[in-house]
């Protein structure tokens, strides 16, 4: 049950394993979400969706909403495809313009 | 002119709704209207292109695939989930009684009306921020429609924030 103490230090292993670095994984890019500029969205409505959907503090998505404002475009999540799949979603259902890309291309 | 409270203002529990009876029955239309476009045009229809943008950056290139994937499933999805917001805050209007929200009735408002604004935003040819555009131009109505709803969904936000 989530929340009750005894079982997470039960679950707990009693060595911590390393697992091997699989060189697969660190050549699959996680993906990034960005969003970009538009005339229509309003600077406290973007903000607000930042911090709604990331739980990210007023002073950070207001960074990122002057980034997009200023720069055109802002990084405001990563992850794996599926993740960042479904970030594009929920920014997309706000009505933000929002697209994901692999990290580093260009 | 006469100051009046702001449409939405944040309280100890919940959020007041400052609308008299001919706004509510305004944004009952408005967001009927939309309802109705989203229920009745083509996918491709332009009035509906910021609604459902493109999920991948090279979504003509590499991602093709992915885009047509993306569209296929999520598409149906981004329709229920505005249709859901917008049967939620009629049938809140359409109760007069109904003076105080939830932070979640608040989201559907601040949805649905981000939806009527990017919907009338899209036909206004809205291509800068501070275009508050030509009172002289035949779509003046809309043009006054919009810096309306910009309004409410700027106290609606500004009252979840509060919180």
């Amino acid at each position: 049950m989530q929340g009750d103490g005894v079982t997470l230090v039960a679950a707990a292993p009693s060595t911590v394993v390393r697992p091997e670095v699989d060189e697969s994984t660190a050549l699959d890019k996680p993906w990034i979400v960005l969003v970009w500029n538009d005339p229509i969205n309003l600077m406290s409505y973007v903000t607000f969706v930042f911090q709604k959907l990331f739980g990210y503090s007023l002073e950070k998505a207001t960074e990122l909403m002057l980034d997009v404002h200023e720069k055109g475009k802002a990084v405001v999540s990563s992850g794996n495809r599926e993740k960042a799949e479904m970030d594009v979603y929920r920014l997309h259902e706000h009505g933000l313009w929002a697209t994901m890309q692999k990290d580093g291309d260009d | 002119m006469v100051r009046r409270r702001p449409p939405f203002e944040a309280r100890r529990s919940g959020y007041a709704i400052n609308l008299d009876e001919e706004e509510r029955y305004f944004v009952r239309r408005l967001v009927g209207e939309v309802r109705e476009l989203l229920t009745s045009l083509p996918a491709n229809d332009p009035k509906l292109e910021r609604l459902f943008p493109p999920a991948y950056t090279n979504a003509d290139g590499e991602d093709v695939d992915a885009e047509a994937e993306y569209q296929r499933l999520m598409r149906d999805e981004l329709v229920a989930s505005r249709l859901d917001a917008i049967g939620r805050i009629d049938e809140l209007l359409a109760d007069a009684t109904m003076i105080t929200l939830t932070t979640d009735q608040l989201n559907a408002f601040v949805i649905s009306l981000n939806s009527v604004r990017l919907i009338l935003g899209t036909i206004l040819g809205i291509t800068d921020e501070d275009d508050d555009g030509d009172p002289n131009s035949p779509l003046a109505n809309e043009t006054a429609m919009y810096n309306y709803l910009s309004w409410l969904l700027d106290s609606a936000v500004t009252a979840l924030m509060q919180v």
